[in-house]
Protein backbone atom coordinates (compact mmCIF):
# COMPACT_ATOMS: atom_id res chain seq x y z
CA UNK A 1 0.00 0.00 0.00
CA UNK A 2 1.49 3.32 -1.14
CA UNK A 3 0.30 5.87 2.12
CA UNK A 4 1.94 8.51 0.13
CA UNK A 5 -0.83 8.68 -2.26
CA UNK A 6 -3.69 8.35 0.36
CA UNK A 7 -1.95 11.16 2.25
CA UNK A 8 -1.56 13.01 -0.87
CA UNK A 9 -5.65 13.11 -1.40
CA UNK A 10 -5.89 14.19 2.55
CA UNK A 11 -4.19 16.97 2.04
CA UNK A 12 -5.51 17.76 -1.29
CA UNK A 13 -8.93 17.94 0.54
CA UNK A 14 -7.65 19.55 3.40
CA UNK A 15 -6.22 22.50 1.04
CA UNK A 16 -8.86 22.39 -1.35
CA UNK A 17 -11.58 23.06 2.35
CA UNK A 18 -9.57 26.40 2.78
CA UNK A 19 -9.91 27.82 -0.50
CA UNK A 20 -13.66 27.94 0.33
CA UNK A 21 -13.12 30.53 3.33
CA UNK A 22 -17.22 31.70 3.36
CA UNK A 23 -18.45 28.36 3.70
CA UNK A 24 -16.47 27.55 6.79
CA UNK A 25 -17.16 30.50 8.04
CA UNK A 26 -21.13 29.93 7.72
CA UNK A 27 -20.49 26.06 9.25
CA UNK A 28 -19.14 27.20 12.24
CA UNK A 29 -22.43 29.50 12.59
CA UNK A 30 -24.64 26.64 11.39
CA UNK A 31 -23.27 24.52 14.23
CA UNK A 32 -23.27 27.59 16.81
CA UNK A 33 -26.82 28.00 16.27
CA UNK A 34 -27.83 24.37 16.13
CA UNK A 35 -26.17 24.29 19.94
CA UNK A 36 -28.17 27.20 20.83
CA UNK A 37 -31.09 26.57 20.20
CA UNK A 38 -30.92 23.13 21.91
CA UNK A 39 -29.11 25.00 24.61
CA UNK A 40 -32.38 27.28 24.81
CA UNK A 41 -34.87 24.73 24.68
CA UNK A 42 -33.47 22.57 27.10
CA UNK A 43 -33.26 25.55 29.36
CA UNK A 44 -36.82 26.80 28.99
CA UNK A 45 -37.68 23.30 29.89
CA UNK A 46 -35.14 22.34 33.25
CA UNK A 47 -36.17 26.16 34.43
CA UNK A 48 -34.76 26.20 37.98
CA UNK A 49 -34.73 22.80 38.10
CA UNK A 50 -31.25 21.55 38.92
CA UNK A 51 -31.36 18.18 37.29
CA UNK A 52 -33.53 15.47 35.80
CA UNK A 53 -33.29 12.09 36.69
CA UNK A 54 -30.24 13.15 37.68
CA UNK A 55 -29.09 14.55 34.67
CA UNK A 56 -27.76 17.94 34.96
CA UNK A 57 -28.17 21.04 32.34
CA UNK A 58 -24.55 20.66 32.33
CA UNK A 59 -24.39 17.68 31.62
CA UNK A 60 -26.83 18.09 29.31
CA UNK A 61 -24.86 21.40 27.65
CA UNK A 62 -21.87 18.78 27.11
CA UNK A 63 -23.64 15.88 25.24
CA UNK A 64 -24.56 18.61 23.07
CA UNK A 65 -21.51 20.45 22.35
CA UNK A 66 -19.40 16.81 21.57
CA UNK A 67 -21.76 15.58 19.47
CA UNK A 68 -22.82 18.14 17.56
CA UNK A 69 -18.58 18.89 17.60
CA UNK A 70 -18.44 15.23 16.84
CA UNK A 71 -20.97 15.51 13.86
CA UNK A 72 -18.98 18.80 12.66
CA UNK A 73 -15.93 17.16 12.63
CA UNK A 74 -16.90 13.42 10.85
CA UNK A 75 -19.10 15.12 8.64
CA UNK A 76 -18.81 11.47 5.72
CA UNK A 77 -19.89 13.34 2.35
CA UNK A 78 -22.49 11.10 1.48
CA UNK A 79 -22.43 12.17 -1.84
CA UNK A 80 -18.83 10.88 -3.05
CA UNK A 81 -20.16 7.71 -4.11
CA UNK A 82 -23.51 8.43 -5.73
CA UNK A 83 -22.01 12.00 -7.89
CA UNK A 84 -19.32 10.63 -8.99
CA UNK A 85 -21.71 7.76 -10.72
CA UNK A 86 -24.12 10.05 -11.17
CA UNK A 87 -21.82 11.65 -13.43
CA UNK A 88 -19.56 9.64 -14.43
CA UNK A 89 -16.64 10.76 -12.83
CA UNK A 90 -16.25 7.34 -10.87
CA UNK A 91 -14.16 6.02 -14.02
CA UNK A 92 -11.35 8.53 -13.28
CA UNK A 93 -11.45 7.13 -9.80
CA UNK A 94 -11.00 3.67 -11.22
CA UNK A 95 -8.14 4.48 -13.16
CA UNK A 96 -6.15 5.21 -9.79
CA UNK A 97 -3.80 2.49 -8.94
CA UNK A 98 -5.28 2.98 -5.69
CA UNK A 99 -8.10 1.38 -3.10
CA UNK A 100 -11.24 3.49 -3.97
CA UNK A 101 -12.30 2.74 -0.48
CA UNK A 102 -9.19 4.17 0.87
CA UNK A 103 -8.85 6.98 -1.25
CA UNK A 104 -12.37 7.99 -0.01
CA UNK A 105 -11.27 7.61 3.73
CA UNK A 106 -8.62 9.52 2.59
CA UNK A 107 -10.64 12.28 1.73
CA UNK A 108 -12.84 12.53 4.45
CA UNK A 109 -9.76 12.25 6.68
CA UNK A 110 -8.56 15.45 5.14
CA UNK A 111 -12.18 17.13 5.57
CA UNK A 112 -12.12 15.75 9.44
CA UNK A 113 -8.67 17.20 10.27
CA UNK A 114 -10.01 20.53 8.86
CA UNK A 115 -13.67 20.13 10.80
CA UNK A 116 -11.69 19.55 13.76
CA UNK A 117 -9.50 22.48 13.53
CA UNK A 118 -11.29 25.07 11.91
CA UNK A 119 -15.18 24.18 12.92
CA UNK A 120 -15.13 22.22 16.87
CA UNK A 121 -12.36 24.21 18.52
CA UNK A 122 -14.12 27.18 17.87
CA UNK A 123 -17.48 26.00 18.56
CA UNK A 124 -16.02 24.45 21.48
CA UNK A 125 -14.63 27.68 22.99
CA UNK A 126 -17.58 29.54 22.23
CA UNK A 127 -19.49 27.14 24.31
CA UNK A 128 -16.60 27.17 27.26
CA UNK A 129 -16.54 30.62 27.27
CA UNK A 130 -20.86 31.00 26.99
CA UNK A 131 -22.37 28.23 28.80
CA UNK A 132 -19.69 26.21 30.07
CA UNK A 133 -19.53 22.43 30.18
CA UNK A 134 -18.46 19.51 32.12
CA UNK A 135 -15.03 19.06 32.56
CA UNK A 136 -13.21 15.16 31.02
CA UNK A 137 -14.36 12.74 34.22
CA UNK A 138 -10.38 12.09 34.17
CA UNK A 139 -7.82 11.56 31.96
CA UNK A 140 -8.46 7.93 31.82
CA UNK A 141 -11.83 8.78 30.00
CA UNK A 142 -10.59 11.69 28.23
CA UNK A 143 -8.10 9.19 26.45
CA UNK A 144 -10.88 6.57 26.29
CA UNK A 145 -13.02 9.14 25.14
CA UNK A 146 -10.85 9.87 21.97
CA UNK A 147 -10.64 6.01 21.45
CA UNK A 148 -14.38 5.69 21.40
CA UNK A 149 -14.99 8.70 19.19
CA UNK A 150 -12.84 7.35 16.57
CA UNK A 151 -14.77 4.11 16.79
CA UNK A 152 -17.97 6.46 16.50
CA UNK A 153 -16.96 7.87 13.20
CA UNK A 154 -16.03 4.50 12.33
CA UNK A 155 -19.84 3.50 13.07
CA UNK A 156 -20.64 6.37 10.90
CA UNK A 157 -19.07 6.20 8.06
CA UNK A 158 -19.50 2.89 7.43
CA UNK A 159 -23.45 3.80 7.69
CA UNK A 160 -22.63 6.23 5.05
CA UNK A 161 -20.53 3.91 2.90
CA UNK A 162 -23.44 1.41 2.76
CA UNK A 163 -26.19 3.56 1.76
CA UNK A 164 -23.55 5.28 -0.98
CA UNK A 165 -23.40 1.90 -2.01
CA UNK A 166 -27.04 1.35 -3.35
CA UNK A 167 -25.97 4.25 -5.57
CA UNK A 168 -24.63 1.49 -8.62
CA UNK A 169 -28.46 0.49 -8.63
CA UNK A 170 -30.21 3.50 -8.01
CA UNK A 171 -28.38 6.24 -9.17
CA UNK A 172 -30.08 8.72 -7.15
CA UNK A 173 -30.30 8.27 -3.62
CA UNK A 174 -31.01 11.44 -2.70
CA UNK A 175 -33.62 10.31 -0.39
CA UNK A 176 -32.03 7.74 1.34
CA UNK A 177 -29.55 10.01 2.32
CA UNK A 178 -31.92 12.40 3.75
CA UNK A 179 -34.00 9.28 5.93
CA UNK A 180 -29.94 8.13 7.37
CA UNK A 181 -29.73 11.49 8.53
CA UNK A 182 -33.06 11.75 10.56
CA UNK A 183 -31.99 8.29 11.79
CA UNK A 184 -28.69 9.59 12.60
CA UNK A 185 -29.62 12.72 14.32
CA UNK A 186 -32.69 11.27 15.98
CA UNK A 187 -31.36 8.36 17.09
CA UNK A 188 -27.94 8.88 18.09
CA UNK A 189 -28.72 11.47 20.64
CA UNK A 190 -28.09 13.91 19.12
CA UNK A 191 -31.03 16.19 18.95
CA UNK A 192 -32.50 14.33 22.27
CA UNK A 193 -30.42 12.94 24.35
CA UNK A 194 -30.48 9.45 25.08
CA UNK A 195 -31.05 9.71 28.88
CA UNK A 196 -34.36 11.44 28.19
CA UNK A 197 -35.94 8.67 26.13
CA UNK A 198 -38.84 6.24 27.07
CA UNK A 199 -37.05 3.14 28.24
CA UNK A 200 -38.67 1.01 26.15
CA UNK A 201 -37.14 2.76 22.96
CA UNK A 202 -33.93 3.59 24.90
CA UNK A 203 -33.98 -0.61 24.96
CA UNK A 204 -34.36 -0.51 21.16
CA UNK A 205 -32.18 2.25 20.42
CA UNK A 206 -29.49 0.79 22.47
CA UNK A 207 -29.13 -1.92 19.67
CA UNK A 208 -29.02 0.51 16.71
CA UNK A 209 -25.12 1.36 15.78
CA UNK A 210 -26.94 4.52 15.78
CA UNK A 211 -26.72 4.76 19.62
CA UNK A 212 -22.73 4.51 19.53
CA UNK A 213 -22.05 6.99 17.21
CA UNK A 214 -21.97 10.39 19.65
CA UNK A 215 -23.48 9.03 23.01
CA UNK A 216 -21.12 6.35 23.46
CA UNK A 217 -17.77 8.93 23.53
CA UNK A 218 -20.43 11.39 25.60
CA UNK A 219 -20.95 9.16 28.38
CA UNK A 220 -17.45 7.76 28.93
CA UNK A 221 -16.20 11.49 28.61
CA UNK A 222 -18.83 12.69 31.77
CA UNK A 223 -17.81 9.08 33.61
CA UNK A 224 -21.25 7.63 33.52
CA UNK A 225 -19.86 3.97 32.48
CA UNK A 226 -17.89 1.81 34.30
CA UNK A 227 -14.71 0.16 32.81
CA UNK A 228 -16.37 -3.22 31.81
CA UNK A 229 -19.38 -1.05 30.52
CA UNK A 230 -16.64 0.79 28.23
CA UNK A 231 -15.34 -1.94 27.29
CA UNK A 232 -18.71 -3.37 26.30
CA UNK A 233 -19.73 -0.43 24.08
CA UNK A 234 -16.74 0.09 22.60
CA UNK A 235 -16.97 -3.50 21.54
CA UNK A 236 -20.34 -2.97 20.26
CA UNK A 237 -19.03 0.32 17.81
CA UNK A 238 -16.39 -2.11 16.87
CA UNK A 239 -18.87 -5.07 16.07
CA UNK A 240 -20.92 -2.40 14.09
CA UNK A 241 -18.54 -1.31 12.53
CA UNK A 242 -16.77 -4.50 10.87
CA UNK A 243 -20.39 -5.65 10.25
CA UNK A 244 -21.69 -2.85 8.45
CA UNK A 245 -18.09 -2.44 6.51
CA UNK A 246 -18.59 -6.07 5.51
CA UNK A 247 -21.98 -5.13 4.18
CA UNK A 248 -21.16 -2.22 2.25
CA UNK A 249 -17.98 -3.93 0.71
CA UNK A 250 -20.68 -7.05 -0.91
CA UNK A 251 -22.33 -4.49 -2.44
CA UNK A 252 -19.16 -2.63 -3.54
CA UNK A 253 -17.80 -6.06 -4.91
CA UNK A 254 -21.20 -6.49 -7.01
CA UNK A 255 -21.78 -3.04 -7.65
CA UNK A 256 -18.47 -2.28 -9.31
CA UNK A 257 -19.62 -5.43 -11.68
CA UNK A 258 -22.45 -4.33 -13.03
CA UNK A 259 -21.20 -0.22 -12.85
CA UNK A 260 -22.32 1.63 -16.02
CA UNK A 261 -20.51 4.55 -16.52
CA UNK A 262 -22.82 7.41 -17.88
CA UNK A 263 -21.09 9.45 -20.73
CA UNK A 264 -19.45 8.94 -23.49
CA UNK B 1 -0.29 -14.47 -27.87
CA UNK B 2 -0.49 -10.87 -28.78
CA UNK B 3 -0.06 -7.87 -26.19
CA UNK B 4 -3.02 -7.07 -26.20
CA UNK B 5 -6.10 -10.21 -26.88
CA UNK B 6 -9.64 -9.01 -26.90
CA UNK B 7 -12.12 -11.67 -27.51
CA UNK B 8 -15.24 -11.88 -28.04
CA UNK B 9 -16.53 -9.16 -25.71
CA UNK B 10 -20.04 -7.71 -25.84
CA UNK B 11 -21.33 -5.01 -23.41
CA UNK B 12 -25.57 -4.83 -23.03
CA UNK B 13 -26.58 -1.66 -21.51
CA UNK B 14 -29.90 -1.77 -19.67
CA UNK B 15 -32.01 1.17 -20.32
CA UNK B 16 -35.01 2.03 -18.29
CA UNK B 17 -37.63 3.01 -20.35
CA UNK B 18 -39.16 6.26 -19.09
CA UNK B 19 -42.58 7.26 -19.97
CA UNK B 20 -43.24 10.87 -19.36
CA UNK B 21 -46.13 12.51 -17.41
CA UNK B 22 -47.06 11.70 -14.01
CA UNK B 23 -49.27 8.43 -14.62
CA UNK B 24 -45.82 7.13 -16.59
CA UNK B 25 -43.88 8.18 -13.29
CA UNK B 26 -46.02 6.20 -11.27
CA UNK B 27 -45.83 2.99 -13.63
CA UNK B 28 -42.42 3.37 -13.98
CA UNK B 29 -42.17 3.10 -9.82
CA UNK B 30 -43.93 -0.02 -9.78
CA UNK B 31 -43.11 -1.56 -13.19
CA UNK B 32 -40.09 -0.49 -14.45
CA UNK B 33 -39.88 -1.24 -18.29
CA UNK B 34 -35.94 -2.13 -19.50
CA UNK B 35 -34.84 -1.73 -22.89
CA UNK B 36 -31.52 -3.82 -23.56
CA UNK B 37 -29.30 -1.78 -25.33
CA UNK B 38 -26.40 -3.62 -27.17
CA UNK B 39 -23.43 -1.61 -27.32
CA UNK B 40 -20.88 -4.38 -28.28
CA UNK B 41 -21.05 -7.26 -30.07
CA UNK B 42 -18.74 -9.96 -29.97
CA UNK B 43 -15.58 -7.78 -30.94
CA UNK B 44 -12.13 -9.23 -31.05
CA UNK B 45 -9.28 -7.96 -31.92
CA UNK B 46 -5.21 -8.27 -30.80
CA UNK B 47 -2.96 -5.61 -30.93
CA UNK B 48 1.40 -5.67 -30.98
CA UNK B 49 3.06 -3.73 -28.39
CA UNK B 50 4.11 -0.54 -29.83
CA UNK B 51 1.49 -0.53 -32.29
CA UNK B 52 -1.00 2.75 -32.72
CA UNK B 53 -4.21 1.50 -33.35
CA UNK B 54 -7.21 4.56 -34.56
CA UNK B 55 -10.62 3.29 -33.79
CA UNK B 56 -13.50 4.84 -35.86
CA UNK B 57 -17.07 4.55 -36.07
CA UNK B 58 -20.56 6.67 -36.22
CA UNK B 59 -21.77 8.21 -32.95
CA UNK B 60 -23.33 5.89 -30.57
CA UNK B 61 -21.15 2.60 -32.05
CA UNK B 62 -19.43 1.45 -29.25
CA UNK B 63 -16.37 3.03 -28.97
CA UNK B 64 -15.99 4.57 -25.51
CA UNK B 65 -17.78 1.41 -24.30
CA UNK B 66 -14.87 -0.66 -25.78
CA UNK B 67 -12.38 1.77 -24.23
CA UNK B 68 -14.04 1.17 -21.23
CA UNK B 69 -14.15 -2.15 -21.27
CA UNK B 70 -9.86 -2.40 -21.92
CA UNK B 71 -9.14 0.22 -19.57
CA UNK B 72 -11.02 -1.53 -16.88
CA UNK B 73 -13.66 0.58 -15.97
CA UNK B 74 -16.69 -1.51 -16.92
CA UNK B 75 -16.71 -5.54 -17.16
CA UNK B 76 -17.64 -6.95 -20.30
CA UNK B 77 -20.94 -9.17 -19.91
CA UNK B 78 -19.15 -11.95 -22.01
CA UNK B 79 -15.77 -12.56 -23.64
CA UNK B 80 -12.46 -11.59 -22.69
CA UNK B 81 -9.53 -9.23 -22.68
CA UNK B 82 -5.98 -10.01 -21.86
CA UNK B 83 -3.32 -7.22 -21.60
CA UNK B 84 -0.22 -9.45 -20.89
CA UNK B 85 -1.47 -11.53 -18.76
CA UNK B 86 -3.37 -9.25 -16.65
CA UNK B 87 -7.49 -8.95 -17.10
CA UNK B 88 -8.12 -5.23 -16.80
CA UNK B 89 -11.64 -5.17 -14.82
CA UNK B 90 -10.27 -8.17 -12.35
CA UNK B 91 -6.47 -6.71 -11.68
CA UNK B 92 -7.76 -2.97 -11.85
CA UNK B 93 -5.57 -1.89 -9.09
CA UNK B 94 -1.94 -3.50 -11.01
CA UNK B 95 -3.01 -2.77 -14.19
CA UNK B 96 -4.61 0.80 -13.75
CA UNK B 97 -0.62 1.55 -12.76
CA UNK B 98 0.74 1.25 -16.15
CA UNK B 99 -2.14 1.95 -18.28
CA UNK B 100 -3.19 6.01 -19.02
CA UNK B 101 -6.57 6.79 -20.19
CA UNK B 102 -8.02 9.98 -21.76
CA UNK B 103 -11.58 11.24 -22.04
CA UNK B 104 -11.94 13.86 -24.05
CA UNK B 105 -15.27 14.93 -22.98
CA UNK B 106 -14.36 14.12 -19.45
CA UNK B 107 -11.57 16.30 -17.29
CA UNK B 108 -9.42 14.13 -14.82
CA UNK B 109 -7.75 16.71 -13.70
CA UNK B 110 -8.81 18.27 -10.05
CA UNK B 111 -11.52 20.95 -11.25
CA UNK B 112 -10.53 23.29 -8.61
CA UNK B 113 -6.84 22.75 -8.27
CA UNK B 114 -3.63 24.54 -10.57
CA UNK B 115 -3.14 22.11 -13.40
CA UNK B 116 0.80 21.41 -11.67
CA UNK B 117 -1.27 20.53 -8.09
CA UNK B 118 -2.93 17.86 -10.19
CA UNK B 119 -0.12 16.65 -11.48
CA UNK B 120 1.60 16.98 -8.21
CA UNK B 121 -0.99 14.66 -6.93
CA UNK B 122 -0.66 12.18 -9.64
CA UNK B 123 3.05 11.95 -9.01
CA UNK B 124 2.24 10.99 -5.47
CA UNK B 125 -0.44 8.77 -6.52
CA UNK B 126 1.20 6.83 -9.07
CA UNK B 127 4.67 7.13 -6.71
CA UNK B 128 6.36 8.64 -9.80
CA UNK B 129 10.27 8.74 -9.00
CA UNK B 130 11.33 12.54 -8.90
CA UNK B 131 13.51 12.39 -11.89
CA UNK B 132 11.11 10.71 -13.58
CA UNK B 133 8.42 13.18 -13.13
CA UNK B 134 10.74 15.83 -13.90
CA UNK B 135 12.18 14.65 -17.03
CA UNK B 136 8.32 13.64 -18.18
CA UNK B 137 7.40 17.04 -16.73
CA UNK B 138 9.92 18.89 -19.05
CA UNK B 139 9.13 17.22 -22.29
CA UNK B 140 5.33 17.47 -21.88
CA UNK B 141 5.79 21.09 -21.16
CA UNK B 142 8.01 21.71 -24.35
CA UNK B 143 5.95 19.80 -26.71
CA UNK B 144 2.44 20.45 -25.87
CA UNK B 145 3.27 24.77 -24.64
CA UNK B 146 1.74 24.14 -21.52
CA UNK B 147 3.72 26.59 -19.48
CA UNK B 148 1.41 29.51 -20.05
CA UNK B 149 -1.24 27.81 -18.38
CA UNK B 150 0.58 25.63 -15.85
CA UNK B 151 -0.15 27.48 -12.71
CA UNK B 152 -3.98 28.27 -13.55
CA UNK B 153 -7.06 26.36 -11.78
CA UNK B 154 -8.27 23.65 -14.40
CA UNK B 155 -11.58 25.39 -14.28
CA UNK B 156 -10.15 28.69 -15.90
CA UNK B 157 -8.92 26.82 -18.91
CA UNK B 158 -9.80 26.76 -22.58
CA UNK B 159 -10.74 23.69 -23.99
CA UNK B 160 -8.08 22.62 -25.83
CA UNK B 161 -5.21 23.95 -22.79
CA UNK B 162 -7.41 21.63 -20.56
CA UNK B 163 -7.15 18.77 -22.99
CA UNK B 164 -3.34 19.53 -23.37
CA UNK B 165 -3.22 19.03 -20.02
CA UNK B 166 -5.06 16.24 -19.38
CA UNK B 167 -2.84 14.67 -22.30
CA UNK B 168 0.12 15.15 -20.30
CA UNK B 169 -1.28 14.24 -16.87
CA UNK B 170 -2.51 10.79 -18.03
CA UNK B 171 1.22 10.45 -19.51
CA UNK B 172 3.05 11.29 -16.26
CA UNK B 173 3.76 7.66 -15.21
CA UNK B 174 5.16 6.61 -18.40
CA UNK B 175 2.06 4.11 -19.38
CA UNK B 176 3.42 1.16 -21.38
CA UNK B 177 -0.59 1.86 -23.31
CA UNK B 178 -2.34 5.01 -23.20
CA UNK B 179 -5.98 5.19 -24.17
CA UNK B 180 -7.18 8.26 -25.66
CA UNK B 181 -10.99 8.57 -26.26
CA UNK B 182 -11.52 11.62 -29.07
CA UNK B 183 -8.42 13.78 -27.99
CA UNK B 184 -8.79 16.13 -30.25
CA UNK B 185 -12.58 16.81 -29.75
CA UNK B 186 -12.99 20.37 -29.72
CA UNK B 187 -9.50 21.66 -30.29
CA UNK B 188 -8.52 23.69 -33.15
CA UNK B 189 -6.58 23.02 -36.18
CA UNK B 190 -3.34 24.12 -34.14
CA UNK B 191 -4.10 22.59 -31.32
CA UNK B 192 -4.94 19.31 -33.59
CA UNK B 193 -1.63 19.20 -34.81
CA UNK B 194 0.61 19.65 -31.27
CA UNK B 195 -1.41 16.98 -30.15
CA UNK B 196 -0.82 14.39 -32.78
CA UNK B 197 2.63 15.13 -33.29
CA UNK B 198 2.96 14.85 -29.43
CA UNK B 199 1.03 11.13 -30.18
CA UNK B 200 3.07 10.21 -32.78
CA UNK B 201 6.26 11.41 -30.85
CA UNK B 202 5.36 9.25 -28.27
CA UNK B 203 4.63 5.96 -29.79
CA UNK B 204 7.82 6.55 -32.12
CA UNK B 205 10.46 7.51 -29.80
CA UNK B 206 9.37 5.72 -26.12
CA UNK B 207 7.03 2.64 -28.19
CA UNK B 208 4.27 3.13 -26.07
CA UNK B 209 1.25 1.17 -27.43
CA UNK B 210 -2.04 3.48 -28.51
CA UNK B 211 -5.25 3.09 -29.36
CA UNK B 212 -7.45 5.98 -30.01
CA UNK B 213 -11.07 6.87 -30.99
CA UNK B 214 -12.20 10.18 -33.23
CA UNK B 215 -14.54 11.37 -35.32
CA UNK B 216 -11.43 13.48 -37.05
CA UNK B 217 -9.94 11.05 -40.25
CA UNK B 218 -7.11 13.71 -39.74
CA UNK B 219 -5.92 12.43 -36.52
CA UNK B 220 -5.70 8.36 -38.44
CA UNK B 221 -4.44 9.55 -41.55
CA UNK B 222 -1.51 11.47 -39.58
CA UNK B 223 -1.17 9.15 -36.87
CA UNK B 224 -2.35 5.48 -37.65
CA UNK B 225 -1.29 2.69 -40.08
CA UNK B 226 -3.79 0.73 -38.93
CA UNK B 227 -7.64 1.39 -38.75
CA UNK B 228 -10.35 -0.46 -36.86
CA UNK B 229 -13.89 0.56 -37.98
CA UNK B 230 -17.12 -0.33 -35.41
CA UNK B 231 -20.65 0.20 -36.41
CA UNK B 232 -23.63 -0.35 -34.18
CA UNK B 233 -21.28 -2.67 -31.82
CA UNK B 234 -19.25 -4.55 -34.38
CA UNK B 235 -16.28 -4.50 -35.91
CA UNK B 236 -16.63 -4.04 -39.36
CA UNK B 237 -12.93 -3.37 -40.78
CA UNK B 238 -9.56 -4.45 -39.62
CA UNK B 239 -6.65 -3.21 -41.10
CA UNK B 240 -4.27 -0.42 -42.61
CA UNK B 241 -5.43 2.35 -43.98
CA UNK B 242 -4.42 1.78 -47.03
CA UNK B 243 -6.93 -1.29 -47.19
CA UNK B 244 -9.61 0.71 -47.14
CA UNK B 245 -8.43 3.14 -49.77
CA UNK B 246 -7.51 -0.17 -51.67
CA UNK B 247 -11.04 -1.33 -51.43
CA UNK B 248 -12.12 1.22 -53.30
CA UNK B 249 -9.20 1.01 -55.93
CA UNK B 250 -10.14 2.36 -59.14
CA UNK B 251 -13.07 4.24 -57.55
CA UNK B 252 -13.75 8.13 -58.49
CA UNK B 253 -15.62 10.66 -56.26
CA UNK B 254 -17.50 13.28 -58.01
CA UNK B 255 -18.85 16.22 -55.94
CA UNK B 256 -21.52 18.34 -57.34
CA UNK B 257 -22.79 21.35 -55.86
CA UNK B 258 -26.45 22.16 -56.80
CA UNK B 259 -27.71 25.82 -57.34
CA UNK B 260 -30.69 25.23 -55.19
CA UNK B 261 -31.68 22.65 -52.67
CA UNK B 262 -31.87 19.05 -54.78
CA UNK B 263 -33.34 15.74 -54.26
CA UNK B 264 -30.44 12.98 -56.29
CA UNK B 265 -32.37 10.09 -57.40
CA UNK B 266 -30.50 6.80 -57.46
CA UNK B 267 -28.12 5.89 -60.42
CA UNK B 268 -27.28 2.50 -61.31
CA UNK B 269 -23.78 1.12 -59.99
CA UNK B 270 -23.11 4.78 -58.45
CA UNK B 271 -22.89 5.29 -54.88
CA UNK B 272 -24.37 8.24 -53.64
CA UNK B 273 -23.83 10.70 -50.57
CA UNK B 274 -25.61 13.41 -50.11
CA UNK B 275 -23.37 15.92 -47.63
CA UNK B 276 -26.21 17.99 -47.48
CA UNK B 277 -29.05 19.55 -49.57
CA UNK B 278 -27.06 21.19 -51.83
CA UNK B 279 -23.79 18.83 -52.14
CA UNK B 280 -23.74 15.46 -53.22
CA UNK B 281 -20.93 13.30 -53.91
CA UNK B 282 -21.17 10.52 -56.24
CA UNK B 283 -18.52 7.20 -56.15
CA UNK B 284 -18.26 5.45 -58.62
CA UNK B 285 -15.99 2.56 -60.38
CA UNK B 286 -14.51 3.88 -63.13
CA UNK B 287 -14.20 1.00 -65.51
CA UNK B 288 -18.00 0.10 -64.81
CA UNK B 289 -19.34 3.92 -65.15
CA UNK B 290 -18.40 6.46 -68.10
CA UNK B 291 -17.71 9.87 -66.52
CA UNK B 292 -19.00 11.47 -69.85
CA UNK B 293 -22.98 9.40 -69.47
CA UNK B 294 -22.80 10.42 -65.24
CA UNK B 295 -21.39 14.01 -66.66
CA UNK B 296 -23.87 14.75 -69.20
CA UNK B 297 -26.72 12.56 -66.85
CA UNK B 298 -26.20 15.41 -64.26
CA UNK B 299 -25.94 18.10 -66.16
CA UNK B 300 -28.91 17.42 -67.73
CA UNK B 301 -31.09 16.38 -64.79
CA UNK B 302 -30.26 19.48 -61.99
CA UNK B 303 -29.25 22.80 -61.76
CA UNK B 304 -25.46 22.37 -61.28
CA UNK B 305 -23.57 24.95 -59.94
CA UNK B 306 -19.69 23.34 -60.15
CA UNK B 307 -18.28 20.15 -60.15
CA UNK B 308 -15.37 18.43 -59.09
CA UNK B 309 -13.35 15.22 -59.42
CA UNK B 310 -10.90 13.04 -57.28
CA UNK B 311 -9.94 10.07 -56.11
CA UNK B 312 -12.54 9.63 -53.10
CA UNK B 313 -9.89 10.85 -49.68
CA UNK B 314 -10.57 8.90 -46.71
CA UNK B 315 -13.33 10.61 -45.11
CA UNK B 316 -15.74 9.90 -47.96
CA UNK B 317 -14.60 6.36 -48.19
CA UNK B 318 -15.74 5.80 -43.99
CA UNK B 319 -18.89 8.00 -44.99
CA UNK B 320 -19.63 5.22 -47.42
CA UNK B 321 -18.57 2.45 -45.04
CA UNK B 322 -20.94 4.20 -42.04
CA UNK B 323 -24.16 4.61 -44.76
CA UNK B 324 -23.95 1.36 -46.26
CA UNK B 325 -24.28 -0.28 -42.72
CA UNK B 326 -27.32 1.86 -41.69
CA UNK B 327 -28.81 0.67 -45.04
CA UNK B 328 -27.62 -2.69 -44.40
CA UNK B 329 -28.83 -2.78 -40.76
N1 LIG C 1 -24.44 4.69 -19.52
C1 LIG C 1 -25.16 4.21 -20.53
N2 LIG C 1 -26.40 3.73 -20.31
C2 LIG C 1 -27.13 3.25 -21.32
N3 LIG C 1 -26.72 3.20 -22.60
C3 LIG C 1 -25.50 3.66 -22.90
C4 LIG C 1 -24.66 4.21 -21.87
N4 LIG C 1 -23.50 4.60 -22.45
C5 LIG C 1 -23.62 4.32 -23.76
N5 LIG C 1 -24.82 3.77 -24.04
C6 LIG C 1 -25.31 3.33 -25.37
O1 LIG C 1 -24.39 2.41 -25.92
C7 LIG C 1 -24.13 2.68 -27.28
C8 LIG C 1 -22.65 2.86 -27.52
O2 LIG C 1 -22.20 4.02 -26.86
P1 LIG C 1 -20.71 4.52 -26.89
O3 LIG C 1 -20.60 5.65 -25.93
O4 LIG C 1 -19.80 3.38 -26.68
O5 LIG C 1 -20.60 5.05 -28.39
P2 LIG C 1 -19.39 5.78 -29.13
O6 LIG C 1 -18.98 4.89 -30.24
O7 LIG C 1 -18.35 6.18 -28.17
O8 LIG C 1 -20.13 7.03 -29.73
P3 LIG C 1 -19.61 8.54 -29.90
O9 LIG C 1 -18.85 8.58 -31.16
O10 LIG C 1 -20.88 9.30 -30.03
O11 LIG C 1 -18.81 8.90 -28.71
C9 LIG C 1 -24.97 3.91 -27.63
O12 LIG C 1 -26.10 3.46 -28.32
C10 LIG C 1 -25.35 4.50 -26.32
O13 LIG C 1 -26.66 5.03 -26.38
MG1 LIG D 1 -17.65 8.02 -27.44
Amino acid sequence: MRLSAYYAYAKKQFLSRSAYRFDHLMGILSTCLQFFIFYEIYRTLYGSKESVDGITMSMITTNFVLSLGLSAIFSPNDYFVPGRIWDGSISTELLRPMSFKGRMIAENVGDACFNLIFKFIPVLLIAIFTTGMEKPAGIGNMILFLISAILGYGVLWTISFLVQMTAFWLINIWSLITIKDVFVNVLSGMMIPLWFMPDWMAGVIKFTPFASIYFTPVQIYLGQLSISEIVFKCGVQLFWTVIIYALGNVLWNKGQKKLVVQGG
Amino acid sequence: MSFIEVSNISKTYKISKRKSGVPGMLANLFVPKYENKEAVKNVSFSIEKGEMVGFVGPNGAGKSTTIKMLSGILYPDTGEINVSGLIPYKQRKEYVSRIGVVFGQKSQLQWDLPVIDSFELLKAIYSIPDDVYKKNLDRYMEMLDMDKFIKQPVRQLSLGQRMRADIAAALLHSPEIVFFDEPTIGVDVVGKDAIRNFIKDLNAEDGVTMIFTTHDMQDIEKTCNRLVIISEGSKIYDGTLDGVRKLHGSSRQLDVYFMNDSEVAEIPDVEIVEVDKRHSQFIFDGKKVHINDLMSHLLGTYNVKDINISEPDIESIIRKIYSREKVAG
